[in-house]
Formats: structure tokens, sequence, C-alpha cells
């Protein structure tokens, strides 16, 4: 039987809606790449800007959250829609848990003064770190609008690169030197460092979120609580 | 003794030690089913198996190859678009059909193990244990009372006639609406009281199970509200079937859902319904099997 294709403004609604959501992953990467820039040159001012700054990806969050509030109450989405609105109510909270740990740094990078990094190697890997975890962020987003799976499955290999540099990191911060300051400054980047590999958690977390919508089944892609090193 | 038969409600009709029936927990014999949904076994009582259904009206099918089984102390939703044959579907459950001359039920229906279209069973037996209410509430044009008082009368039912009224009026939670007013004419309450009158009129004769055919279509909100939570009670104690085209509704209220959707055939000129899916209601609404239901249940075909 000819069957007439209905409910095309919501369907419509609830595109944008996701566009909208996916959105605020541009807004972390770009906030992202800031942080590191204002890492890699001790910048003060770029740091402020960026803690000034997360009020965007915080009002994207209210945003989409009030939209996706209005959606239950009008059109009650079931099945596959209703998985993507489940979905994408965590997607938001990965968006805005990344645009604070951006601030997170952004708030410590005045600690470490405006003198040269104690240890450029650190610094290295921070950034490092950073760039594959923008990398990571945006491969979630398109994972998520693509409904690739096996995408976002590839996000847990590429979060273990993060990890290791991760422990490095912890490692360079304990060999630093027994100097106060430079004690200070590699504790200092160690929280950085953590607040990057969070970053790389939240988009392997998008990439589950992913699974979720197309399978139906949320299963971690890895057990955290597994054996295995911190981090 | 076969329940279907004149010879009474068998039901394999079992006294407690005390003497007393009571009412179909003690006589009803227990069938076990094990239904898979979602990888998970559970053990259910089956009411209805339903084996290759099909019913047609003058040769014209009308639904088609319907097999499901509908399990005790549950609500079984059917839904689809219109003229799928959730009705035909339903009146079959109860031998409506039987009152259309032209209609014809082939496969097998099986009431708790008995074949419900069997050469000796009693159409009245079948519809005093499977009640039915309807679209629009349908009260005969007679007091309050009477309305409840009009099975177990027909029925010589045994009792207290004012218990199995009150009774049948608390169940189906009108009893403190209408006990200063039993002698009032049912037309004077509104169209919610009037279908709970109707739920009351169905209970009063001790069904088994209550079917119902859209039952608050043509009702408000309020009162469709009223009505699902009576069914929530109800199901404690009976088994229902209901078609609804809310399927906000069907996820509310059910615990299976049945999804019924129309085919056609090679000359576009003859249409029936088909089961698409039958599973949990949290299934259905949730993670459907087939992409017909997805398609349907998220309203993007109609």
């Amino acid at each position: 039987m000819a069957e007439r294709a209905t409910r095309l403004h919501y369907q419509d609604e609830l595109a944008d809606l996701e566009g909208r959501a996916l959105g605020g992953l541009d807004l972390v990467t770009e906030t992202l790449t800031r942080t590191l820039e204002a890492i890699e040159s001790s910048d003060v001012a770029l740091a402020a800007l960026v803690v000034a700054d997360d009020d965007r990806i915080d009002g994207r969050y209210l945003e989409v959250h009030q939209s996706i509030l209005t959606l239950l109450a009008t059109q009650q989405p079931v099945a596959t829609d209703l998985r993507l609105i489940s979905a994408l109510l965590h997607v938001m909270k990965s968006i805005e848990r990344m645009g604070d740990q951006c601030v997170n740094i952004a708030k410590v990078i005045p600690l470490t003064g405006n003198e040269a990094p104690r240890d450029a190697e650190m610094i290295r890997d921070i950034v490092t770190m950073g760039r594959q975890a923008g990398s990571l962020v945006m491969q979630a987003k398109v994972g998520f609008a693509e409904r690739d799976v096996e995408l976002c499955r590839d996000l847990v290999r590429r979060d273990d690169v993060i990890d290791d540099l991760n422990r490095r990191c912890f490692a360079r911060a304990i060999e630093i030197g027994d100097e106060f300051d430079a004690r200070e400054w590699g504790i200092t980047m160690m929280l950085v460092a953590r607040a990057l590999e969070r970053i790389g958690d939240n988009a392997v977390d998008i990439g589950e979120q992913t699974a979720f919508v197309v399978t139906g089944l949320f299963r971690e892609f890895e057990d955290a609580s597994r054996p295995g090193p911190i981090g | 003794m076969n329940e279907l038969t004149e010879e009474g409600f068998g039901r394999e009709v079992a006294s407690g030690e005390d003497g007393l029936v009571r009412g179909s927990e003690a006589a009803i014999a227990v069938r076990p089913t094990r239904f898979r949904s979602a990888g998970e076994v559970e053990d259910l009582e089956t009411v209805f198996e339903l084996d290759d259904i099909s019913v047609s009206y003058a040769g014209v099918p009308a639904v088609k190859n319907v097999s499901l089984d509908v399990f005790r102390n549950e609500v079984t939703a059917l839904i689809g678009p219109s003229g799928c044959g959730k009705s035909t579907l339903i009146r079959c459950l109860n031998r409506m059909n039987d009152l259309v001359p032209t209609a014809e039920v082939t496969g097998r229906l099986l009431y708790r193990g008995e074949d419900l279209y069997g050469p000796r069973v009693d159409p009245v037996q079948v519809r005093k244990l499977i009640g039915m209410v309807f679209q629009k509430p349908n009260p005969f044009p007679k007091s309050i009372y009477d309305n409840v008082a009009f099975g177990p009368r027909i029925l010589r039912m045994k009792g207290d006639l004012d218990e199995i009224v009150e009774n049948a009026l608390r169940s189906a939670a009108l009893w403190d609406e209408a006990k200063d007013r039993l002698d009032g004419n049912a037309f004077g309450m509104s169209g919610g009281q009037q279908q709970r009158l109707c739920i009351a009129r169905c209970i009063a004769v001790e069904p088994d199970v209550i079917l119902m055919d859209e039952p608050c279509s043509a009702l408000d909100p309020i009162s469709t509200a009223r009505i699902e939570d009576l069914m929530m009670e109800l199901k404690r104690d009976f088994s229902i079937v209901i078609v609804t085209h809310n399927m906000q509704q069907a996820a509310r209220v059910s615990d299976r859902t049945a999804l019924l959707m129309v085919e056609l055939d090679a000359t576009e000129q003859n249409r029936w319904g088909r089961i698409v899916e039958h599973d949990s209601t949290e299934r259905i609404f949730t993670n459907p099997s087939d992409p017909r239901t997805e398609d349907y249940v998220s309203g993007k075909v109609g």
C-alpha cells in the first residue's frame, strides 16, 4: 500500500534539534583550540576569553535542553526518535562538560605565570593530547550525524592514545624536580592533562550514544571498571 | 464440563476449602505459557491463542493469518491505521462476528485451551465470560441500578443483587458518584460516567476478559484518564484487550501491543489487515523490530 509520509514539520524540528546539538561540538573544538593556544603561549588574556566564552556553550545546552522538553511535551516521540532525543540529552551534557573542562584548564593558566614552560616535553604532550581530543570530538560528531557505529567504536582506539599521553604527563610531573615552583607547575599541568583526557572520554561517550540510537542497546564500548592503569 | 457450553461456566470451577468459589481466581485452571520478548522469558497464563485466524465478510478478506497469544491479567492493545481490521479482530474474541451473517472466521481460536468456535460452544456464555465495552457509551434507557443489574438478572446470578451492583460500580470507580442517584436515569450521566457505567455493567456478570473497542474515543481527556486509571485497576482481576487509535494510550495502558497494517492485493482492489509485530509495549515503543512498526508508531506514515 502506498503510505503517506506524515508529521513532516515534526521531522524537520527533530532534524533541526540534532543540528543545533551537534553544532555544540563545533563550539567545543573552537574553545579547545583557543585553550591549547593559551597553554602553548601562556596567554592569560586568551585564557580569560575562554572562561567568558563558556557562556556560549552553556547557552547552547540550555537552548537545546528546552527544545527537547518542548518536543517531548508536544510530539511524544517514540522508537528511534525517542532514542535520538535521549541520546541528544546525553550529548548536550557531554558538550557542556567538555566546555567546563576547557574552563578548568583556562583558570589554571594564570597560575603557571608568564614565564617559559618548565618542561617543554610535557607541554608538547599536552598540546598533542588536546589536538587529539579535538579530533576525537569531530570524529564523534561525524559518527553521530552519519549514525556510523564503527567510526564511533574507533574513538576508543584513538582515546587510548590520549590516555597513554596522560599517563606520561603524570610520570613527567613526578620527575620534574624538587623545586617548589617546578612541582607546582608540574601538578598544575597534570590537572590540565587530566582535563584533556576527560574531553576524550566525553567524545567516546557520544560514540556510545550513537550506538544506542542505532541499535537500541546501550553498551559501554569499554568497561571502565576493568583492571588497568589509571587514566 | 466444557466452560463455554450451556451446562455452565465450567472453567473447571473449583471450590476452596470453605466451599466458596472465588471468581476467576479459583475457577481458572492455570496453564502457563512461555513468551519471549526482548530476550526475556516469562511464565504467563494464556487466555487466548489465535492461530492463523482470518476473517472475511461475504468472501472479502478483512483480516488474514493472525497468530498471537493474549495473557491473563495483562492489557493487550491492538493498534493500526483505519481499516486494518482491529475491530474485526477483537470482535472475533467474543464471537460478535456471529451476528454478521456473511462473516466467516477461519483458523484456530482457543480460549483457555478450548475452541471458541467449537460446535457445542454457546455464544451467550462466551459473551458473559468475555464482555465488551464499545466506542460510544451505550447505557440502556433505564436507571443506573437497572443498567448494572440487567446482566445478573438475565443470567439469574446467585447472590444479593444490591451487593453485586455496588461491587460492580465500585470496581468501575463509579460508586461515589452514583450511590446517591442509583434510581436516576443513566442518560443523565456525563459521557465518561456513562462509559464507566458500561464497564460496571460488563463487570457485574463476572467476566474473565474485558474487550474494549476504542473505549475513550468519544471522551474528553479527563474522562479518558479516569478510564485508563480504571484499566490499570481492572487488569488485576481481568484480562483486557483494547483496540485504540491513540498510540499514546496504548503506550500508557498496555503490557503488550500488536500492530496491524493494511495490505493490498496486486490489483489494489482488495485490502485486509495483517499483524506486523506483536511484542511487549515497551519494546514496540522504544525499539521495535519491524521498520513498518517504527514508521507507524513514530507517526512517519499513516
